[in-house]
């Protein structure tokens, strides 16, 4: 059987946007190791409802590390300890009998928070809304095998592509910049032949974007790709500088 | 009330032109005066909102999650299907068609099916000219594999992510729809009630998942593109907020529930590991076309697989199906697995598991060669397990994953409610009694791509949702009031124990009684089981916190309250139908090896089922399925 | 809602205003300052050069006349470009996120921040301090009217060779001057590597090698500018 294990959280708990925040102890007696980080903020919030409390609120669904509802910075690092694994996805196994875990949201001015540790992303789909696509209405479309496209070509636009939108790499940025994020798209895009008609006004629009969301600049850290879920390379956010100087010079 | 299919006239390859040469259009110039709701932003919804508005409509669309991008569409992993036949392996959009409707058991309705084969096609120009990743050959065009059996490679993915970059560009033409101003967003919101006016559908009661505030929007039509319910089994694949809720709310507003007992059980998921268990995790079953699913031969046999010998396992699937082996379809291979380990052959700590066996793969392609096919999908695994299933094989069990059944809904998409059309998984439509691997992508993107738009133009041109309706209507007074006295009875029962407590127990009903076997027995048992839970919850659940702020419990609680009325319509339809057809399996019809009997005579319908103001009688109406192309044959994968 | 964007097509200004554009100018400056530095480290190495190698290289600099005060210029306008993106960019970040982490921690490789890359802001006003004292001992320090000549071919040249021994015989001067070019080794570290990924020039296979290479280059400058002081502290005459 698995082991059993006492942990003691100290969870940010704030009641609104405008609240103050602050961390609150708790201790969780009995977790398995086979459970998921999630599944013990589960029995926690079992825990708070049975006293009749209000149980901490964070964003989650699918639980397999796809759909980047989940973020949370679990002992300092945003989807906590492990690489390439979003919180949804990291198990109790990776901590001892009687550790202490701090948790936090995903802090940045771009996302505010909303209650607890569930946080406001929105900015990212107004960064996607900016340019972030291909404009193609449905209908129309040629035969998808009228364009032939370098299968390495594919594969590199497709790991830039796998980004899931969690924002980590706001959080664990140094500077909250959302550069990994915009890049990502902007990278996916420009390596494909059906994205590069717009290269120029995407780029351009979706940094504006980026900007005016209020992320702060890129230091070059690469913190975000350490704990990007996805493993995706901060070759994104070169990939987006070239294109943005395409854009002003090519 | 009779069920009025709507289907077109003309030999089954030529309805859907037919449909399209006689639909009624819309004056480009007037489209922008209608408002048209849409709620889900998965590839039915995401896909479908896009395309409104690129066609003019206003748009309004609504999701729960914090974003679009977020719906349950994104964690499909394997592929979606198309007759490209690109592989020049013989395929046609009447053998995709073929081989979906036989799939399904001969449950679904033909002309559907048809349809979407002939979409297919369109949906894959479509992606890869949104600049979708699809998985290409060395050459630059597209590949292809085998999926789910099938005999031809018709599937289209992108690494074990199809899901995710489908949903990505539909979710990219929908925030491009955005910035135009045809879409406007609202995310965190959930559908509590549809507003019906004269008879049609004509707004929605929302509530604002932030503020708690309950919303009123009108439009011209609702498109509900809401998911499936699978989460009536409390574990499943699905996300946790996929739920029933809009769809049963607008079920209790007139629109019949179709063919509920229908739901798929896949076979390749992670098993159980203990009761605090939330999820299930499910593996792409492309992992059976090279993995070997086995038991040991000895019952309770505890040695580690490794130290079980060759001639002491039990390729159970290869030795009951010769033919298809490992790769029967998922209804086959997830009641066999259920089989075996309910005589006592099960693997693991709870006995509950299976192996699927990569040892030969591994000497056959070398590691290498499986880690290139299947590293992320290990990874996964070991991630989740703790195990690495390079050196000892898989456990897994199958786990409830997708509905075939929901709201009942014409050739045009429109449910009983005119108005009211109903897109993707959340409708009964095309995949009868089974759903085949890679069609679920399929369909979502066909009914929101290419078919609504059409039989939403053909419904607005033909008068439907004329004149604008408001907001401050007694329809939308009313139905504010239904969500309003909903959320207040829950906060203010003010029992002892959680929903979640609540969820698990119906789950444990639904698996143990409605799940991949059934018997009358136990479907009555569960009937009265969940009736008694329901009186139970109402006086007993502890809902805790308030209703104007952020509150997730509250949602769960509005949404367990409704699966609590869908497992027991889910039962009853279950029992009602006394034959085993797909994923419906009856242990009373069976042949003597064990497998599916269909009564084809008896049962070859749709069972529609109208609410009638109590949960526990619902009316049943028939839509009688003819086939005028295929005969129905008994499916045998020996 | 957050405000749209207005404009499609950016205009000079405010493309070098973008976060692309400064990063940008950051790393071309940063650049500039970088060969500068290294040409100045090769300069003092001539100290170590035979007869009057030392003073001959400074006198020859200084008769370049306008070209060097072209470059001087220039190098003093990237100075404060750069000065003034570093503390844009910190005021950014400080903006960014207003409340920050009661616990944070960087999750390691691949990830690339360091104490150099956390310390960048710091390293650079430190850098900046010591420069205007620096240029006040040596560029504007006393020369041949103070009597620090020599004569070269008959011709009287500073004697700069002896004012630099002379300062660095003080610990004060020797080890102040070895503990700032060692910051300027940290400077480097992270500035070499992020001023190419800045100017866009770094892919995934590139990213390894250049991040290794510049900490040889940074490690390298350092110590080729602290050999001189220390050498004079412990060795000279």
């Amino acid at each position: 059987m698995a082991q059993t294990m006492t942990i003691h959280l100290k969870v940010w708990r704030q009641s609104g946007p405008d609240a103050k925040g602050k961390l609150v102890d708790y201790t969780l007696e009995n977790l398995n190791e086979d459970m998921s980080f999630l599944e013990a903020l589960d029995v926690l919030n079992e825990e708070l409802i049975k006293k009749g409390e209000d149980p901490v609120e964070f964003d989650n669904d699918c639980r397999e590390g796809i759909c980047g509802s989940c973020g949370l910075m679990v002992g300092g690092i945003a989807h906590g300890p492990m690489k390439a694994t979003a919180v949804c996805q990291l198990h109790m196994r990776h901590y001892k009998d009687g550790d202490t875990i701090v948790v936090e949201p995903f802090r940045a001015t771009a996302f505010p928070i909303i209650k607890d540790l569930v946080v406001d992303r929105s900015a990212f789909d107004r960064i996607i809304a900016a340019g972030g696509y291909v404009s193609v209405d449905t209908g129309g479309a040629p035969d998808a095998n009228s364009l032939p496209i370098p299968k390495e070509h594919v594969d590199e636009a497709f790991d830039f592509a796998t980004c899931i939108g969690c924002g980590a790499c706001v959080a664990s940025c140094p500077n909250a910049s959302a550069s990994l994020f915009t890049g990502a798209k902007v990278a996916h895009l420009a390596h494909l032949p059906q994205g590069r008609i717009e290269r120029k006004e995407r780029v351009v629009r979706m940094v504006d974007q980026m900007k005016a969301e209020g992320f702060g600049d890129c230091s070059n850290h690469g913190e975000c790709e350490a704990v990007c879920p996805k493993q995706i390379s901060i070759a994104a956010i070169a990939k987006m500088r070239r294109e943005y100087l395409r854009a002003l010079f090519g | 009330m009779k069920l009025e299919a709507h289907v077109p006239s003309g030999p089954l390859a030529e309805k859907w032109q037919n449909y399209l040469d006689r639909a009624k259009l819309v004056n480009p110039a007037n489209k922008r005066k209608h408002d048209i709701l849409v709620v889900g932003t998965g590839l039915a919804g995401g896909s479908a909102a896009a395309t409104l508005s690129e066609l003019g409509y206003n748009v309004k669309v609504f999701c729960i999650q914090d974003s679009a991008r977020r719906a349950h569409s994104i964690a499909a992993q394997g592929g979606i299907n198309a007759a490209k036949n690109y592989p020049n392996d013989g395929d046609t959009v009447w053998r995709l068609f073929y081989d979906t409707i036989k799939g399904g058991d001969y449950r679904a309705r033909e002309a559907n099916v048809h349809r979407l084969a002939a979409v297919s096609n369109q949906i894959i120009d479509q992606c890869v000219a949104q600049g979708v990743p699809f998985a290409r050959e060395y050459g630059g065009l597209l590949d292809n594999r085998s999926f789910g059996g099938a005999q031809v490679s018709r599937t289209f993915y992108a690494r074990g992510q199809t899901g995710q970059q489908l949903l990505l560009g539909a979710y990219q033409a929908l925030e491009r729809q955005v910035r135009t101003g045809g879409v406007k967003m609202f995310p965190r919101r959930e559908m509590l009630e549809l507003v019906v006016v004269d008879g049609q559908a004509r707004g929605i009661i929302v509530r604002n998942l932030v503020t708690g505030e309950l919303e009123r929007h009108a439009g011209d039509a609702v498109l509900l593109c809401t998911g499936g319910y699978g989460n009536v089994y409390f574990l499943s694949t699905n996300a946790k907020n996929s739920n029933v809720t809009a769809a049963w709310r607008c079920h209790r507003k007139g629109a019949f529930f179709a063919n509920p007992c229908y739901t798929q059980i896949h076979p390749t998921c992670i098993p159980v590991s203990g009761q605090y268990q939330s999820k299930l995790t499910l593996m792409s079953e492309s992992l059976r076309n090279d993995g070997r699913v086995w038991v040991p031969r000895k019952a309770g046999d505890a040695r580690p697989p490794e130290n079980i010998p060759e001639e002491e396992r039990d390729y159970f699937l290869e030795r009951r199906y010769p033919g298809f082996g490992n790769l029967v379809p998922r209804d086959v291979a997830s009641r066999a697995a259920k089989v075996i380990c309910d005589d006592g052959f099960g693997v693991g700590v709870t006995g509950q598991a299976v192996y699927l066996d990569f040892e030969d793969a591994i000497g056959r392609l070398g590691e290498s060669g499986v880690r290139e096919r299947y590293g992320n999908l290990f990874e996964m695994y070991e991630r989740i397990t703790g195990e690495n299933p390079y050196r000892a094989p898989m456990r897994i069990y199958p786990a409830v994953h997708y509905t075939m059944g929901g709201l009942w809904v014409d050739y045009r998409l429109m449910s009983t409610i005119p108005g009211l059309f109903v897109l993707g998984e959340a409708n009964f439509s095309d995949h009868g009694a089974n759903r085949l691997g890679a069609s679920a992508l399929m369909q979502g993107l066909a009914d929101g791509y290419f078919v609504i738009s059409s039989t939403l133009g053909d419904y607005i041109a033909s008068g439907g949702g004329s004149g604008k309706a408001d907001v401050s209507e007694a329809p939308f007074d009313e139905a504010a009031g239904v969500a309003e006295d909903r959320i207040k009875r829950l906060l203010h029962v003010d029992g002892d124990k959680t929903v979640t407590e609540f969820h698990r127990e119906l789950g444990q009903i639904m698996w143990d009684y409605v799940g991949m076997s059934r018997n009358r027995k136990g479907l009555r048992h569960a009937m009265d089981a969940i009736a008694d839970l329901r009186a139970e919850y109402w006086e007993n659940v502890s809902v805790p916190g308030r209703k104007d702020t952020l509150n997730k419990n509250l949602e769960f609680a509005g949404r367990v309250a409704d699966f609590l009325e869908l497992g027991e319509l889910m039962a009853r339809d279950a029992l009602h139908r006394d034959e085993s057809c797909g994923a419906h399996f009856r242990e009373e019809y069976q042949t003597e090896e064990g497998e599916a009997l269909r009564r084809d005579e008896e049962y070859t319908y749709v069972a529609a089922w109208e609410f009638t103001g109590d949960a526990a009688s619902p009316v049943m109406h028939k839509e009688m399925l003819s086939f005028e192309a295929v005969d129905l044959s008994t499916r045998s994968y020996k | 809602m957050a405000p749209r964007i207005k404009h499609d097509k950016p205009g000079l200004w405010s493309a070098l205003a973008s976060p692309i554009g400064k990063k940008v100018l950051t790393g071309i400056t940063g650049f500039a300052w970088a060969g500068f530095v290294i040409l100045h480290m090769a300069g003092n190495l001539s100290y170590f050069g035979a007869g009057e190698a030392y003073n001959e290289y400074a006198h020859k600099l200084l008769s370049t006349g306008p070209l060097l005060y072209a470059v001087e210029i220039v190098l003093l306008i990237c100075l404060v470009i750069h000065a003034i993106l570093g503390v844009n960019i910190y005021l950014g970040k400080r903006r960014a996120r207003k409340q920050g982490y009661d616990a944070y921690r960087s999750a390691g490789r691949p990830g690339l921040q360091s104490p150099s890359s956390r310390t960048m802001l710091l390293t650079g006003v430190v850098l900046l301090v010591f420069l205007v004292i620096h240029l006040k001992s040596f560029k504007f320090g006393p020369g041949i009217a103070e009597g620090y000549s020599l004569l070269v071919d008959g011709e009287p040249i500073r004697d700069l060779k002896r004012l630099v021994t002379e300062k660095f015989q003080h610990p004060i001067y020797a080890f102040g001057y070895t503990g700032v070019m060692v910051l300027l080794g940290f400077h480097l570290r992270h500035g070499v590597w992020s001023a190419l990924q800045s100017l866009g020039a770094m892919n995934r296979r590139l990213t390894p090698l250049i991040y290794g290479i510049a900490a040889l280059l940074a490690v390298g400058i350092a110590a080729g500018f602290v050999v001189l002081p220390l050498y004079i502290y412990f060795f000279a005459p």
